[in-house]
């Protein structure tokens, strides 16, 4: 099996600090790392070629500093990383992301199926996934809390939805997406950091990619952030309760009933 | 790129909501959809469609919820989700119809086909919309969502792409008070032999039987974390939601120590929930949680510690063990 | 297998040295600063004793630093720590790993989850009847399946409330813990003084903090202590030396470049 394993690298906040003022998170986004549901994405190939044999390859896209979540990948157990980066393919929304990153795909060719965590922790989509198997015009599976393989060309997914789950078989190639409880992943070995090190991490730029510069970045995404701003303060002050059990329990309900919800 | 002229863009017309359709039953979220859509229509001086697609749809006129069309694809080859056999339809019917602005529900199901339908269209996605509005001139929405896990809400145009594509998070919008006075016209369509798959199958599908109410359909949340301590104080946690009733959460800590499946974690690496009362017992409240439910209305905190992140986020900080006090709690609503 | 009574008996420290960080960049460089320290301690005739994740931050094990840079082991100076946060695999191939290196001593502890670490899970060490796996079953499967190779010790938290973490002593014990290991004292501590009452025969060392700030030592033990307390760590050592004259020590963020060779003559 030849997979690909799509992943990203995300800005990560280390302790939760709570402003008194707004009662809002005070974010510190001082590290980058590897995007949460990737490292699912990642185990899933990993065991997949243990199992089946193949090859498993690391894609993505972001800035040269991304080539750092390529090398930890290697770590993983990965066999080679692939790294998008080229100012065309900058400021890129969800539907050139998934075109630059489905043009890839078909560049590396041969590719049976391609895994992606269910949505990246910074923008929270979940829309790069299925918008590379539309680009591709594969078949798609999502929220996936398992793969088998049932024959040479199809799989048997364990789909999650809000209620419980479906079973899906779906014919390769494909794309999926995978959330937490799939696996456990790894944990990389010294042995195969020092090996990620001199990895070979290749480098693409949008020819490699034989991409429509035009539908690439900023010019090739139909959707335009006009404003930001943090959201309302939550409330002003907290409410504290002490005292003993039954007082705590007794106070909360006069709580809720004063905001008329008991 | 393939952007659309101003002529162009004046053929697409109304707002569309996709209903969600599970066992023939069309779920609230269809409802939620139809209120906003039907505000954006109001303002736009347009229509609303509503689109169904399942198989033996029970009551799909919903005029009385604000849609002036109802576009229904009844098969029994739509029994199950079948992600592009739906969207290839929707994408015939889009290019057929020309609507200017589509709705869909943020679910699994909304955010697995609606992203295909909006790279075969080439137009703008805008995934977990928590707020809409749309500029009467022009027809652009504007389509506001959190990132960051809700810490940035960051408003969204795609003004040269028609139609305008946005998922919505659930139980955000309100459903609208029926009118069934209100009527309207019902298309029906077909699945053309081009839209069929045959690659595809569901072979099965399974309901949780372990919480009868989901995280995403909840308004309580009664979670738990390290300070629940095990099964235990989970059947805990579950008597009362069952009491007032509510869903079970957990953090991941709690998850990870095997007490509860992952289907009931909230958080960054479990789900962004937005409920009108969230009861963290014994959850300290390390920032991968607190993106996943700060945007709940009423946030209470029951933790033996005054001083964590969790209590000091809380509307209602309560300082003392959540084994002594949940019992007492559910004392206190079965007196009334 | 050597006995922990000779740490005491000998005046052995107990260094700890943290492995390098998952996260690091420069891991090359980290791994020459680790043999530095590593190397200097047996040279000392000290204990070096490696950590396992601390605070729940993923660093490398000690068994493979240990074996990738082909560092000496000898039993009675090399302690490894081990937590509860690994997978069956991971856990036997790091016991595995230990017996054939010839690491003795093992700290069995709880340990800090995170995101990426993945938490030991009661079935996998074939426990039923507990919620969640702690350093007691943990020491229990060590004994099972590994009986009479390793000095198996324990951590003691003068800073928990005392009934509990004495119950939670006494289950350790029982469950083959044959040394202990304070959290960090910076003085006299009536906790550790019931541990010595309580347990004459077993071995008791007291972690001694080194670093000068207090800050760090209130984050890692959730116990505050005031923000301008003076702090001299050298001066503490000592004072814990004429204190505790029954007890090892052990030496947590030590300076080697600063305070290594201050120490050399402390402990007489």
């Amino acid at each position: 099996m030849k997979i690909v394993v799509c992943i990203k690298q995300v800005p990560a906040s280390n302790d939760a600090k709570i402003d008194p003022q707004t009662k809002r998170i005070i974010r510190d986004t001082v590290k980058s790392i590897m995007n949460p549901f990737d490292n699912y994405a990642l185990e899933e190939g990993v065991r997949l070629r243990e199992q089946f044999g193949g090859e498993v390859i690391a894609l993505t896209m972001g800035p040269p500093a991304a080539e750092a979540i390529l090398r930890e990948a290697v770590a993983l157990g990965v066999d080679s990383g692939i790294l998008l980066s080229d100012r065309n393919f900058g400021g890129s929304d969800t539907w050139a992301t998934s075109y630059a990153l489905a043009k890839a795909i078909e560049k590396i060719g041969n590719v049976d199926l391609v895994i992606c965590g269910k949505q990246a922790i910074d923008g929270d989509t979940a829309q790069v996934g299925p918008g590379i198997a539309a680009h591709l015009d594969w078949q798609q599976a999502t929220y996936l809390m398992e793969i088998k393989r049932k024959d040479e060309r199809v799989i048997r997914t364990k789909r999650l939805h809000e209620n419980g789950y479906d079973i899906c078989e779906v014919t390769l190639p494909a794309v999926v997406t995978v959330v937490k409880g799939i696996n456990t992943p790894r944990v990389p070995t010294l042995k195969g950091r020092l090996a990620s090190l001199t990895a070979d991490i290749m480098l693409w730029k949008p020819e490699d990619i034989d991409a429509n510069i035009e539908q690439l970045g900023l010019s090739g995404s139909p959707t335009r952030v006009v404003k930001t701003e943090p959201p309302a303060p939550r409330t002003s002050s907290t409410i504290k309760i002490e005292g003993t059990p039954q007082q705590c329990a007794k106070e909360l309900v006069r709580q809720l009933r004063l905001r008329s919800i008991v | 790129m393939i952007t659309k002229t101003e002529i162009e863009k004046a053929n697409f017309r109304n707002v569309w909501v996709i209903g969600e359709v599970e066992d023939g039953n069309i779920l609230p979220v269809t409802h939620e959809l139809l209120g906003a859509a039907r505000n954006l229509a109001d303002k736009r001086g347009s229509e609303v469609w509503a689109v169904l697609m399942g198989n033996s749809i029970q009551n799909p006129h919903l005029f009385a919820f604000g849609a002036d069309v109802c576009l229904l694809v009844d098969d029994q080859r739509l029994t199950h989700f079948i992600d592009e056999l739906e969207s290839k339809i929707l994408s015939r019917l889009i290019e057929k119809y020309l609507p200017e602005i589509i709705l869909c529900g943020a679910t699994s199901r909304g955010r697995a086909l609606i992203p295909r339908v909006a790279v075969s269209s080439y137009c703008g996605l805008t995934a977990d919309c928590t707020q809409l509005d749309i500029d009467p001139d022009n027809g652009d929405l504007l389509q506001t969502r959190p990132a960051f896990g809700g810490n940035i809400l960051a408003t969204i145009r795609s003004s040269n792409h028609r139609p305008q594509i946005a998922s919505v998070r659930p139980r955000v919008m309100k459903i609208p008070q029926p009118d069934n006075d209100r009527d309207g016209i019902t298309i029906f369509e077909k699945i053309l032999p081009t839209d069929e798959i045959n690659n595809k199958k569901v072979v099965d599908v399974y309901h949780d039987s372990q919480s009868a109410i989901n995280l995403a359909d909840a308004e309580i949340i009664i979670a738990g974390g390290r300070g629940t301590h095990g099964k235990a104080g989970f059947e805990l946690l579950r008597q009362l939601a069952q009491k007032v009733g509510g869903a079970v959460g957990a953090s991941r800590a709690a998850v990870d120590s095997g007490w509860i499946p992952y289907t009931h974690q909230v958080g960054q690496t479990g789900q962004t929930v937005q409920t009108k009362i969230y009861i963290a017992c014994g959850i300290s409240g390390q920032i991968q949680h607190l993106v996943g439910m700060q945007s709940c209305d009423l946030i209470i905190a029951i933790d033996k510690n005054p001083d964590t992140p969790m209590m000091q986020m809380a509307d209602i900080a309560i300082t003392g063990d959540m084994f002594e006090i949940l019992p007492e709690l559910i004392n206190e609503i079965n007196q009334r | 297998m050597h006995n922990p009574l000779d740490h005491i008996k000998n005046k052995i420290y107990h260094v700890e040295i943290l492995p390098p960080k998952q996260e690091s960049t420069k891991l090359l460089a980290d791994l020459d600063v680790f043999k530095e320290k590593y190397l200097r301690v047996m040279d000392s005739g000290y204990c070096a004793c490696i950590t396992d994740n601390a605070m729940g931050l993923m660093a490398f094990q000690g068994h493979e630093i240990i074996e990738e840079m082909n560092l000496p082991v000898h039993p009675d100076q090399i302690m490894i720590h081990l937590n509860t946060f690994h997978t069956k695999a991971d856990l036997d191939n790091i016991l595995r790993c230990c017996k054939n290196l010839g690491i003795e001593s093992l700290l069995v502890i709880t340990g800090d989850g995170s995101d990426r670490l993945p938490k030991l899970q009661p079935s996998d060490i074939d426990e039923s009847d507990i919620e969640a796996v702690t350093s007691v079953e943990l020491l229990r499967y060590i004994q099972r399946v590994y009986p009479d190779t390793f000095v198996l010790g324990v951590a003691f938290n003068p800073y928990e409330p005392s009934d509990h973490e004495f119950a939670k002593l006494k289950r350790k014990i029982k469950a083959g813990a044959s040394f202990i290991i304070t959290q960090p004292i910076i003085e006299q501590n009536t906790q550790v003084d019931r541990l010595l009452a309580e347990y004459p025969n077993i071995p008791v060392t007291v972690e001694a903090w080194m670093s000068k700030k207090l800050s760090l030592l209130s984050d890692a033990i959730g116990y505050k202590i005031s923000e301008d307390t003076q702090f001299d760590p050298i001066a503490t050592l000592e004072m814990l030396h004429q204190t505790y004259p029954q007890c090892g020590v052990y030496l947590s963020l030590v300076g080697f470049k600063t305070q290594y060779d201050l120490i050399k003559n402390l402990w007489i």
